[in-house]
């Protein structure tokens, strides 16, 4: 059994904790413990309560309270839940993104906020249901967004987040483990970096968190149907250089662009990745799956066919190869 | 319990901010404090004024008979609905989630008998009991709970978002503390519009920390709107409790800055809140302004789900944060047979009566299950209607 993408992710910060004395994690209610097998990880036990600190419910200390420490040099991370995504964001906005500037490079946030994200489960309906609020945080100036697909990206995501001297959003959808192992010690996966989780060359597929395990499944269907898709997982949603480069290099080969989010269709990240392959590259077949402008039932009926599932990837990717 | 006892144990439980000087019964601490003019109200800005009007005499003695045997009713109610939800998730199958309210029943109850029909409440995630209070349709409420079409949402909402709009209800809400603004909103509105109605916020011990309760507050007592903030103190913020991350025990206090009258009462004595909450709402309705009241209480049920609980057992144990014994201790602080036992010792029911009232609200409640099963599920495309008051948004898969 390979680790989850929780213990993957205290792993990743029990090490720095253990590397850094002052590193210090706020949070609401979501213990920073985990198990896997007979090993347990409990960061409150380990480090005590003052560096490992769960609080009332609010959000804005949680959040405000990692900013303003992280100020005088104590690095942290502000774990905040699901439903509460945006509450920080004014924080997020008007302070953590733009006081290095204002300054002129003087203050520095070295900060993670770990965001809980939520799926587009049934049951939950509207206000635990929703997705793609990351690029809410991407358009952001000055902040960094992250989001991991598996537990190995997690880990090595959240270590490069904390050992990061700007802010870090840390997006953790709820997303089963899947990918390679996850090793004990400490590694890095670069900020900035996307990976080609399949490579092919009839069409690029992009999509992320949930998405990937759809997207995957798409893959391996379409490859019994004679398509040969190239799959990648952008990792990093800002600053997107870097992971554009990937993109464009794959879609310069296949000419076709399809990208699937969990996010609602307007304003989701992949519009802005279908924005700047439109820019760069000419002749470009484009067309984005995507949660539609409505928020989240509850009844499984209604989100279920709401959502995007392998099987409308799979449509969209055969219409736009064979017209 | 007899209608001394509880009318001592009423005032007592009104006072139970106050910390009693080592030595003294209470009754006596309460009587030497009325001797010098502060009475039986603490954390009041008013307080002169408030303990004689409060000590002279409580709202309980205007209830009738029939407004009694209601609130025993509705109490039912909301216990036996949310056990039968617990027991049909429990058997599998059940299309829906839950956050159950059993064991806090009688501030939903004490505080939606002082209000009028045309008065609004807005509520919590833990508002099944509140929506039962203020006169929900235990059919309805089912239907939606289970995301049928024919739900009071149309199975848009779920447990989460289960409302009736129609009965003054400003919404459930899965997000924490929201209740306390949009009723302080709601009763800015009712200024505006120069009507007499009040508005009840409901929110949890969790609720007052972030900034929507200051907010709220600040706001209700600067327009003296008529506003009135409960707060559900069962102990836990999920499975934080309390005391572990605020400075003060007593929540109400927190009302005394910012210029409002603060109370705190036994949340598990339904006539305790209803005396509270009826004060409150007169105070309101007469242009007094807004009132804070803590009622204590305690969670029978793990903060989300059935974990820990079984068919056919109330409470849910072995859940790590709190011990066993702790529920116990609760439990047998049960407001339901509580309140039967008062109202039979005073005669307003038999144990007879009593006992068809059970009856009647288990077959309410078996009804509702099966009217709730033989409901249709909504069709797929429903989905993405609802966003705006018009028409659909598109799908674009194709």
């Amino acid at each position: 059994m390979s680790k989850s993408m929780s213990y993957a992710i205290l792993e990743a910060i029990q090490g720095e904790m253990r590397r850094d004395k002052l590193l210090t994690l706020l949070y609401e209610y979501q213990q920073p413990a985990a198990r896997w097998g007979n090993r347990t990880i409990n960061l409150e036990k380990e480090f005590g309560r003052w560096r490992a600190r769960f609080s009332a419910i609010d959000e804005n200390w949680i959040v405000g309270g990692a900013l303003g420490m992280s100020m005088i040099g104590v690095r942290a991370i502000a774990h905040i839940p699901s439903m509460t995504t945006l509450i920080p964001y004014e924080l997020m906005f008007n302070h953590a993104g733009k006081l290095r500037h204002m300054t002129g490079g003087q203050a520095a946030f070295p900060m993670v906020l770990w965001a809980d994200m939520q799926g587009r489960s049934p049951f939950q309906a509207g206000q635990h249901a929703d997705a793609g609020l990351e690029s809410c945080y991407a358009r952001l100036a000055g902040l960094k967004v992250v989001i991991p697909s598996n537990p190995y990206d997690a880990k090595g995501l959240m270590i490069s987040a904390i050992r990061d001297v700007d802010p870090v959003v840390f997006c953790q959808y709820p997303v089963p483990a899947s990918g390679p192992d996850v090793p004990d010690e400490p590694y890095i996966v670069p900020i900035g970096q996307a990976v080609v989780r399949t490579q092919g060359k009839d069409i690029t597929i992009v999509g992320y968190a949930r998405q990937t395990l759809e997207i995957a499944k798409a893959v391996e269907q379409l490859k019994q149907r004679g398509i040969s898709a190239e799959f990648i997982d952008p990792r990093t949603l800002a600053p997107l250089e870097q992971v554009m480069v990937t993109i464009i290099k794959s879609v310069k080969k296949t000419g076709k662009l399809l990208t699937s989010d969990d996010g609602s269709y307007s304003f989701c990240n992949c519009t802005e990745i279908i924005a700047r392959v439109a820019e760069a590259v000419p002749g470009v077949t484009f067309k984005r799956l995507a949660f539609p402008d409505a928020p989240p039932p509850g009844a499984p009926e209604m989100i279920n066919y709401m959502r995007v599932s392998a099987a409308d990837i799979v449509a969209a990717a055969e219409k736009m190869v064979r017209g | 319990m007899n209608g001394q006892g509880r009318d001592n144990e009423n005032k007592a439980a009104l006072s139970i901010g106050a910390q009693d000087p080592k030595g003294i019964p209470r009754r006596t601490f309460i009587q030497g404090l009325s001797a010098i003019g502060i009475g039986s109200i603490f954390f009041s800005t008013g307080l002169a004024k408030e303990a004689k009007a409060q000590s002279v005499s409580t709202y309980i003695d205007s209830l009738s008979t029939k407004q009694l045997r209601t609130m025993y009713t509705e109490m039912l109610k909301i216990r036996l609905w949310e056990t039968k939800i617990k027991d049909l998730a429990l058997k599998g199958g059940f299309r829906g989630v839950a956050h159950l309210y059993v064991g806090e029943e009688a501030i939903a109850v004490g505080v939606c008998s002082a209000l009028r029909r045309d008065d609004y409440i807005a509520s919590t995630h833990r508002g099944h009991g509140h929506l039962i209070a203020k006169g929900g349709d235990l059919n309805l409420m089912l239907a939606e709970i289970t995301h049928k079409a024919t739900g009071y949402c149309k199975g848009y909402g779920g447990s989460l978002h289960i409302t009736d709009m129609g009965l003054g209800i400003l919404g459930m809400n899965g997000i924490v503390g929201a209740s306390h603004l949009f009723g302080a909103g709601a009763a800015y509105g009712i200024k505006v519009k120069g009507a007499d109605q009040v508005v009840v916020s409901f929110g949890g011990d969790g609720s007052i920390q972030g900034s929507f309760f200051t907010s709220a507050a600040n706001s209700a007592a600067a327009y003296k709107l008529p506003w009135i903030s409960i707060i559900e103190n069962n102990q836990f913020q999920i499975w934080v409790r309390c005391s572990d991350v605020y400075g003060v025990r007593d929540l109400a206090r927190r009302a005394d800055g910012y210029g409002i009258e603060g109370r705190v009462v036994d949340g598990n004595d339904v006539l305790a809140v209803y005396d509270a909450a009826k004060y409150a709402v007169e105070k309101a309705r007469a242009g007094g302004g807004p009132t804070v009241i803590e009622c204590k209480t305690y969670r029978w049920y793990d903060h989300y789900g059935f974990r820990g609980s079984k068919i056919g057992r109330d409470g849910a144990f072995g859940l790590g944060y709190r011990s066993d014994r702790e529920l116990r201790e609760w439990m047998a602080k049960d407001p339901i047979p509580r309140f039967r036992r008062f109202l039979v010792n005073e005669k307003v029911l038999t144990e007879e009566l009593a006992d068809e009232i059970v009856a009647e609200v288990t077959k309410a409640v078996e009804d509702a299950a099966a009217f709730a099963k033989a409901q249709p599920v909504p069709k797929p495309e429903d989905g993405l209607s609802n966003v705006f008051a018009e028409g659909a948004v598109p799908l674009h898969k194709n």
